[in-house]
């Protein structure tokens, strides 16, 4: 019972209350970038969501079995990335194989994820909170579904935006940075938070 | 001229952060302060300076099939090198920007100017192009940190600017501002570039 | 297939160059590092114990050192230890002197990355000035019947700090009991064991 409710924290913490995005500053271009439309918002947030879980994966692994027992942890950034690299690369590999009808979906997105910032985020965020091999995978899959929740979000606000009447000069950017701040406004109501 | 230029667009007319929109995870989530600005801008911009070096000067020896992960590598060391000289030397602001050192490897603006600039073109302008995305990098910051500062704390750089009176507008350095006095500041330049 | 080995080789060759670099330089930055640490913590010692000398190790607690304090004569004069909890947004660190009747004498956030204008307030020493003297019972933020005045917006930090701290000097009365329990047992067992 007592992990059921830690994981549920961990769920709420990693969605709402520390969100990635309004909170935490990460992956910020594919959310202004991506979310003009929500169907490619809902495809961005599925391939990260995916990327996200295996890179906690994978990289909680080599950290643990690897770069601490052989006192290397200096080499973190670089084995970090370079996973992260090779992972999306794979995986846009066997996608593409076995389920072509999901590659032709997510295919667009898949390279731009490499330089979303929250995935080398979430694998650093893991190392340093010090979680567990479990926690580590369930907090890169929460962390995920936070990123595609406010992507979602901003992509039907955005859609409602285009035919609303703006100011010449605060089209595209400029609102969608006022519509993030209105939306991270009403996520500082979760913070504090305490389950 | 032309060499004047490679280092001057980068203040306004390319300005990778205003202008490109390139990199704001870190200028959102680092500029509650002035100091936590400069110390962000110099970081980035020294791996800025450095990889545009090494790529410009080694592009002729990479494959093209792996220049993107040949890249990566390099700029990891150098985010690795200022992380781990920051530390040492200057462990609070270090403290500070936390996270957000390891992720300049994901700054979209670094790998943006080595794939776009550096990869083709020689030393020299490679390193003045990189020192000038850097410092607009870093004039973005403080433009940014200074209002959030001044609005959210009613210090610049530490010094009170205000009479003691002055109750600060507490949002400012909070998520929520950093989204809305950027969106504010990104529609006044376009308004600005019409006139 | 040879045009891949050589895209491996490449590859390869910048990794393992990059890796001998940083080792280098790692080697160099790494004793300052811990050396940094061990100076702002001793530092730390000394700011909540001022009136000590030296300090010997106690016992363990948060994976962080207890020692007691020992003036320029050999008595012990208190304690020190390192109290932390996750706050509102962050673990705060907090070192703390208590005397040995554990009545806190004084206490130094280490580290925290609260809000910035309201949790962040707790490094103000106006703030850390509350906690002097206090005892364990004190220890709650005011709306909980303690004495401590909670920081404009941010009991949970407030919070947050009184409990690590009550924490840590029920871990402390604990291990000081117990210690003087074995003493009395047996006559000659050393009261100052490294435990840690």
């Amino acid at each position: 019972m007592e992990f059921v409710s830690k994981i549920f924290a961990l769920a709420i913490g990693a969605i709402f209350v520390q969100n990635f995005v309004l909170m935490r500053f990460l992956g910020l271009c594919p959310y202004i970038g991506v979310s003009k439309k929500v169907d490619s918002a809902l495809g961005m947030g599925m391939a990260v969501i995916f990327v996200m879980t295996m890179a906690s994966t994978i990289t909680w692994v080599l950290q643990t079995y690897l770069l601490v027992p052989l006192k290397i942890e200096f080499l973190q950034t670089i084995a970090f990335i370079l996973t992260i690299a090779s992972l999306v690369q794979l995986v846009e590999m066997i996608i593409q194989k076995l389920a072509p009808a999901l590659y032709k979906a997510l295919g667009v997105f898949l390279p731009l994820i490499t330089t979303n910032c929250a995935v080398l985020g979430v694998a650093i965020l893991n190392i340093n909170e010090k979680f567990s091999f479990i926690e580590s995978i369930l907090y890169g899959l929460f962390a995920g579904v936070g990123f595609t929740l406010v992507l979602v979000l901003m992509a039907g606000i955005r859609e409602k935006l285009d035919k609303a009447e703006i100011p010449e000069s605060m089209k595209g950017m400029p609102i969608a940075m006022v519509v993030a701040g209105c939306m991270a406004l009403a996520f500082l109501g979760f913070s504090g938070l305490k389950l | 001229m032309t060499l004047i230029k490679e280092f001057t667009k980068g203040f306004i007319k390319e300005n990778p952060v205003f202008v490109m929109a390139l990199g704001l995870c870190p200028t959102l989530a680092v500029t509650t302060s002035v100091q936590n600005a400069i110390g962000m801008g110099l970081a980035a911009t020294f791996v800025l300076v450095c990889s545009n070096l090494i790529i410009s000067l080694i592009k002729n020896f990479i494959p093209n099939k792996i220049r993107i992960p040949c890249y990566i590598v390099v700029i990891a060391s150098f985010v690795t090198i200022v992380d781990m000289v920051m530390e040492a030397y200057v462990p609070s602001l270090h403290k500070n920007l936390g996270l957000f050192i390891p992720l300049i490897v994901v700054n979209c603006i670094i790998l943006g100017r080595a794939e776009a600039f550096a990869g083709k073109n020689n030393l020299i302008r490679s390193f003045l192009d990189g020192l000038g995305m850097g410092l607009g990098f870093t004039l973005a910051l403080i433009i940014i940190g200074g209002i959030r500062e001044i609005l959210g704390v009613g210090q610049f750089f530490g010094y009170n600017v205000f009479p003691a009176t002055y109750k600060p507008i507490l949002a400012a350095i909070l998520a929520p501002g950093a989204f809305l006095i950027m969106g504010v500041l990104m529609g006044l330049l376009n308004l600005m570039k019409k006139r | 297939m040879k045009y891949y080995l050589t895209l491996g080789f490449v590859l390869l060759v910048i990794t393992v160059i990059s890796s001998g670099i940083l080792a280098y330089i790692n080697s160099f930055t790494q004793p300052i590092i811990n050396e940094n640490q061990r100076i702002a913590k001793e530092k730390a010692r000394m700011e909540v114990m001022p009136d000590a000398v030296s300090f010997d190790s106690l016992g363990s607690f948060n994976d962080e050192t207890i020692f007691t304090a020992v003036d320029e004569s050999g008595n012990i004069i208190g304690y020190t230890f390192m109290a932390s909890l996750y706050g509102y947004s962050s673990h705060v660190k907090t070192m703390v002197g208590v005397t040995t009747d554990l009545k806190l004498n004084r206490i130094k956030i280490i580290e925290q990355k609260e809000t910035p204008g309201l949790g962040a307030n707790c490094v103000k020493p106006e703030f850390q000035e509350l906690f002097i003297e206090k005892y364990e019972h004190e220890l709650l933020v005011d709306k909980d019947g303690g004495k401590i005045t909670s920081l404009t917006g941010a009991t949970i930090t407030t919070r947050t700090i009184a409990n690590s701290i009550r924490n840590g000097i029920n871990y402390l009365d604990q291990l000081i009991s117990f210690q003087t329990d074995t003493e009395v047992l047996n006559p000659d067992a050393e009261v100052e064991n490294d435990s840690n």
